[in-house]
């Protein structure tokens, strides 16, 4: 175990609705850098919300959230915007502008409103896409492209926005087989040369076992299990969660458990 | 070696650099106002002749009666188009950046019925007392300009949606009832309708030096704060929670431009009545023309609006001449079929 200092800890968090039912509930975990830690769960089980929580634009009703240990109550959201980046599941802009452009838009937590942007700027944002195997779109509209294209081009602009923190909400839901296994690649290369930590919804089992440090297992709001992919993916938590009798197996080269129907 | 470290560093990294096209399309565009002002101050009932216009305009103590007319009836006309074009062109772009909503136009947020409303009342109080508000009328107006942006901003309050749609609904809603009391007052009125009417569909030839003081610092003022909105703006497009991962904050941000907007808006809308269609289609031809980012495409609207809107004045004088046809009516005769076709183009 190393002695780093958690990047990110979550103490007793729950989170409601006007104080309706409590979507999440005491939510305990912390987090190292360097870290990849994947969220699971059913549907409907507060994946998403834990995700906002965590990127400030919801507000825990109990609980608290430290980031570098300091409360993240005390951030403003301009200074997230400097930790912390965000990939949505979903993306849809208003207006068309350029591929390159939506990837220069991670640049804004940085850049003076009054000053503008500098050089600098442009060649973080066009490393970003070249890391993303996205630099050939720039030129392209963001409307005009598919969704798998649009998931890269974000991912660009998440990283364009050099985060310590990369949350990840399904990127890989619209990426076809080749860009699945590029961007697993690239988060891998990220989370051990530049230090990034990331924390990522998958819908894909198997998936979240090749790519996961850790996993969550949330049921109804709560953490059923946390631990590496070998301690939660069991057919016992499987059953409980989802309700489904899957069989497991184990992967052969890289020895991390793949549920198989 | 000096030469290459010269070569605009900007575009090194496929970025093209928006300052120098903004600073061409201003010049350019400021060409264009002055170009077409020259040109349209040549139309009108009484012909002079250009060269004649182009002395009275350095001198004018040549003939009395043109001078009076080139400046006091048409420059005025001319340089009030300009500042109302650039006014509803510009809050039309940034209200549809706030609303993410490219059907959105000045007066979606409710200021212009409140605006109607107030100038409907003092021009029926005026008939119902005998006293000459005439010159009132832009008071009354900004006063139901006021009232409407303070009802919106409660009600999107109280709305339970943080998000756009909150502001949108609350001023649809005060758009419906405030029109509605218009229909009333059109209903039961007689001799005063016709003054109503044309009041609710623009016009600016009632444009004069004391009003063209009055709105230009609210309007040049107004749209230079909306322009440092722009990048605020740009990440507002990818998305409400977009944005605020990007560190804006998309509530302030919305409550900023509506109120800059409404006012800009109240204050030119006082003088001039409803002209439609100048604030919805100017800035979809800005962005087709040079694309979505703010930073551009706001400057670019403000432009083309001011453009537009002393073409449009100018047809609105001369095609029934000596009579004239509604500005507002002008506007969306000319704008739709020249939309129409620019959209088939791309």
């Amino acid at each position: 175990m190393s002695f780093h200092s958690p990047i990110l800890t979550i103490k007793g968090v729950s989170f409601s609705y006007n104080h309706h039912r409590e979507i999440l509930s005491d939510i305990n975990f912390s987090l190292s850098r360097g870290e990849l830690l994947g969220i699971i769960g059913p549907n409907g089980s507060g994946k998403t919300t834990l995700l906002k929580v965590i990127s400030g634009i919801l507000k825990p009703s109990k609980g608290s959230i430290l980031l570098l240990n300091q409360d993240l109550n005390n951030f403003s959201i301009e200074k997230i915007a400097k930790f912390i980046s965000v990939v949505p599941q979903d993306t849809w802009v208003a207006f068309n502008f350029k591929a390159k452009e939506v990837v220069f838009m991670g640049r804004l937590p940085y850049i003076s409103r009054l000053k503008g942007e500098t050089l600098e700027d442009y060649r973080i944002s066009r490393e970003a896409m070249k890391k993303t195997h996205s630099l050939s779109l720039s030129e392209n509209n963001i409307q005009e492209i598919s969704g798998g294209e649009r998931q890269r081009i974000f991912m660009a602009k998440a990283l364009a926005q050099t985060p310590q923190l990369l949350l990840l909400d399904e990127f890989t839901s619209h990426l076809d087989l080749k860009y699945k296994y590029e961007m697993l690649n690239l988060l891998k290369k990220a989370l051990q040369e530049e230090g990034l930590t990331i924390i990522s919804i998958f819908h894909d089992l198997n998936l979240a076992s090749i790519a996961s440090d850790r996993l969550i297992l949330l049921n109804e709001g709560r953490i059923e299990q946390i631990g590496t992919p070998q301690e939660v993916l069991n057919s016992e938590n499987l059953q409980k969660v989802y309700g489904v009798k899957p069989i497991l197996i184990n992967h052969p080269d890289l020895n991390v458990p793949q549920v198989i129907m | 070696m000096k030469f290459s470290i010269n070569k605009s560093p900007k575009e090194i990294a496929g970025y093209t650099n928006w300052q120098k096209k903004l600073i061409l399309m201003i010049l350019g565009g400021s060409l264009g106002i002055l170009g077409v002002s020259l040109i349209c101050l040549n139309f009108g009932v009484v012909s002079i002749h250009p060269k004649e216009i182009f002395s009275l305009i350095w001198n004018s103590s040549l003939d009395k009666t043109n001078s009076l007319i080139v400046w006091q009836l048409r420059a005025p006309r001319i340089i009030m188009a300009t500042l109302t074009g650039i006014a509803l062109a510009t809050v039309g772009g940034a209200f549809q950046g706030i609303l993410r909503n490219p059907l959105a136009d000045p007066y979606i947020l409710g200021v212009s019925a409140g605006a109607a409303l107030g100038a409907c009342i003092g021009i029926a109080l005026q008939y119902a007392t005998g006293y000459y508000l005439a010159s009132y009328l832009p008071l009354f107006a900004f006063l139901g300009a006021m009232l409407s942006l303070y009802l919106v901003y409660l009600s999107s309050k109280i709305s339970y949606s943080v998000n756009s749609t909150g502001l949108l609904l609350a001023g649809v809603a005060i758009n419906f009832l405030f029109s509605a009391l218009i229909t009333v007052l059109l209903a039961l009125s007689k001799r005063e309708l016709h003054s109503m009417i044309f009041w609710l569909m623009g016009d600016l030839s009632t444009a004069d030096w004391k009003k063209i003081s009055l709105i230009t610092l609210p309007v040049i003022i107004g749209c230079l704060l909306l322009f440092f909105s722009s990048l605020d703006l740009n990440a507002l497009s990818l998305g409400e929670e977009e944005a605020l991962h990007l560190g804006v904050n998309t509530g302030k941000l919305r409550m900023r431009i509506f109120f800059i907007g409404s006012i800009i808006i109240a204050t030119v809308v006082s003088f001039t009545g409803l002209i439609g269609f100048v604030g919805l289609i100017i800035p979809h031809i800005a962005r087709l023309l040079i694309g979505p980012d703010h930073r551009v495409m706001l400057p670019a609207s403000a432009l083309l609006g001011a453009i537009f809107l002393i073409l449009c004045d100018t047809l609105a004088r001369m095609v029934i001449s000596p009579s004239e046809i509604p500005i507002g009516a002008i506007t969306a005769l000319v704008g739709a079929p020249m939309f129409i076709y620019l959209l088939r183009r791309k």
